[in-house]
Parts: C-alpha cells; structure tokens; sequence
C-alpha cells in the first residue's frame, strides 16, 4: 500500500564528487567505446573541458550518492520485489566533468494509486557552484493483481 | 559528431548493434552504476520475483542507446533524453538502436532538432522508445 503522505516530499541534500574513472566504469559496463569519455585529449580537440559524464550518468550519481533511496522505496510501501522501471527522463542544462562536486537533491514529484497499479515519480535536482546542471526524473511502476 | 548543416528532417541517425547482453554485463552494470537490485544479477531472486531468470537494468539499455546518440551529436549538445521501457531483456539478446530525426526547428539563434529514437531486439521486439532534443 503507497503512503501518499510522501508526496512532494524533500529528502535531504546528497553531496556528489565525479571521478574520472566511474565515468570510464560506467562507458565500459555499456560497451560504449567512444574514445570522448576515455581520452581527454580526444575530448578537449573536440571542444569539452575533459571528459564528460555520459548521458545516462545521473542514474550513478542517485544509486552512489543516495543509497538511501531503496530503503526509502520500502518506506513508501512500494513492493521492490515487483518494481518496474517506467521512465526516465533528462534535462542536461550544463556538461558534468570529473573533479566536479555536486549537490543532489531528490524529490517526490507524483504519486499515484490505482486498482492496477501503484506509481512514483521521484525528482532529481543536481547543482554545482548553486548552478543547476542537471535535472532527472525516474518513474517507477508496481502492478498489482495478476500480470 | 554531426553539425547543424548536416542534420535533414527524416534522416536516420546511424544504428548501433550491441554484442549479445551477458549475465557478467549485468554484475559489472549493477556496480558501475550502483543499482544492485537482485532481480538483475540473482537468478533465484529474479525467479522468485516470477520470471524465469534475471534480466537486463532498463537503464543499461538507456546506456546502450546513449552510446548511439552521444556518437551522433557528442554530449554538449543534447538538451533532452527521455525514455520509456516498454519490456523487458533477457541475457543473451542483441539490441539495435535506432533513431531519426523527426523536426528541424530554427527559432531566431535557437537551433533544435527533434529526434525519436527507440532500441529493438533482433526480433524487432520494442524495449525502449526514447526522445531526444539536439541544440546547436
């Protein structure tokens, strides 16, 4: 059963540093050999400060940065077991490098409770130097009943 | 990576095919991203979860279509890229993804190209439909 009383809530603000080598650890468990996120140079010949963080790199920075949020989900009264993931979704406002320190905060943006299913859709807001670079929005579904 | 003259509407961004996905990609994808659900690495889990093994992270085939798309356009200029999981993936399946450029939108200095993008098994089965907006 979702506890609704979660909706729109703020949980606390998650701090974040960017590591050169999680972003190559990332590229590799994909298969994504584009030598932009392995080679600097190559990088910087084509107008990037470094090597950048790949495009679904925010999904690391929420799992690394606030493992909380699994704990959290039990909380809600959302039954892990029969999580589905729905949706995600990126806003990219400013390119993520290694070195940077951001700060996360993650919200719950909508729940919703029906006959065939319970739905939540958390909100990601990553800052750096109080400068959003990054909002994420993940939808997470649990049918209910016979699938 | 492509440049704003280069992009028409109803172009095809180039396909990627992706190796067969391995049960040791899921275990080195569970630790490169932090997301350790067993239901992606423990097939007694994932059984008990009421499937018949362990299957792929959604968010590993939103990687594998990132690959297509950050080889097309680089990073720096993707805005926006949503996706939906429309099934899920079993060990040892090949995916394709896909795209095409669907609008061209010049808007004063505001370059945007529209694209829709989507990953399919060799089947021509739909894991993920995606959108992407480009800006130059």
């Amino acid at each position: 059963m979702l506890d609704l009383s979660y909706q729109g809530k703020d949980f606390p603000e998650f701090h974040f540093e960017v590591e050169r080598c999680k972003i190559k650890e990332l590229c590799t468990a994909i298969g994504d050999d584009n030598p932009l996120f392995y080679d600097k140079e190559y990088a910087v010949q084509n107008g990037y400060k470094d090597i950048p963080a790949p495009l679904t790199f925010p999904t690391l920075i929420n799992f690394w940065g606030y493992t909380d949020l699994w704990k959290n989900l039990t909380l809600m009264g959302v039954d892990v077991k029969k999580l589905l993931h729905a949706k995600e979704e990126y806003e990219y406002l400013a390119p993520i490098y290694p070195g940077d320190k951001l700060t996360g905060k993650v919200s719950v943006d909508s729940m919703r409770d029906s006959s065939a299913m319970d739905m939540v859709t958390f909100k990601s807001v990553f800052s750096r130097d109080n400068k959003e670079v990054l909002i994420a929005k993940m939808t997470i579904v649990v049918p209910k009943g016979a699938v | 990576m492509i440049k704003w003259e280069d992009i028409t509407e109803n172009m095809e961004i180039p396909s990627i095919t992706k190796d067969p996905i391995t049960q040791v990609q899921l275990v080195r994808y569970a630790g490169a991203s932090g997301d350790f659900n067993p239901i992606h690495t423990v097939p007694d889990y994932a059984r008990e979860a009421g499937l018949d093994g362990t299957i792929a992270h959604g968010m590993l085939i939103m990687g594998m279509m990132g690959q297509m798309i950050s080889s097309f356009a680089g990073v720096k200029n993707v805005k926006r890229y949503a996706a939906s999981f429309k099934n899920i993936t079993k060990p040892g399946t090949v995916l394709i993804c896909k795209g095409v450029i669907k609008r061209k939108i010049e808007n004063g200095s505001e370059k945007t190209a529209e694209c829709k993008v989507w990953v399919e098994d060799t089947a021509g089965d739909i894991k993920l439909e995606g959108k992407v907006s480009l800006s130059f």
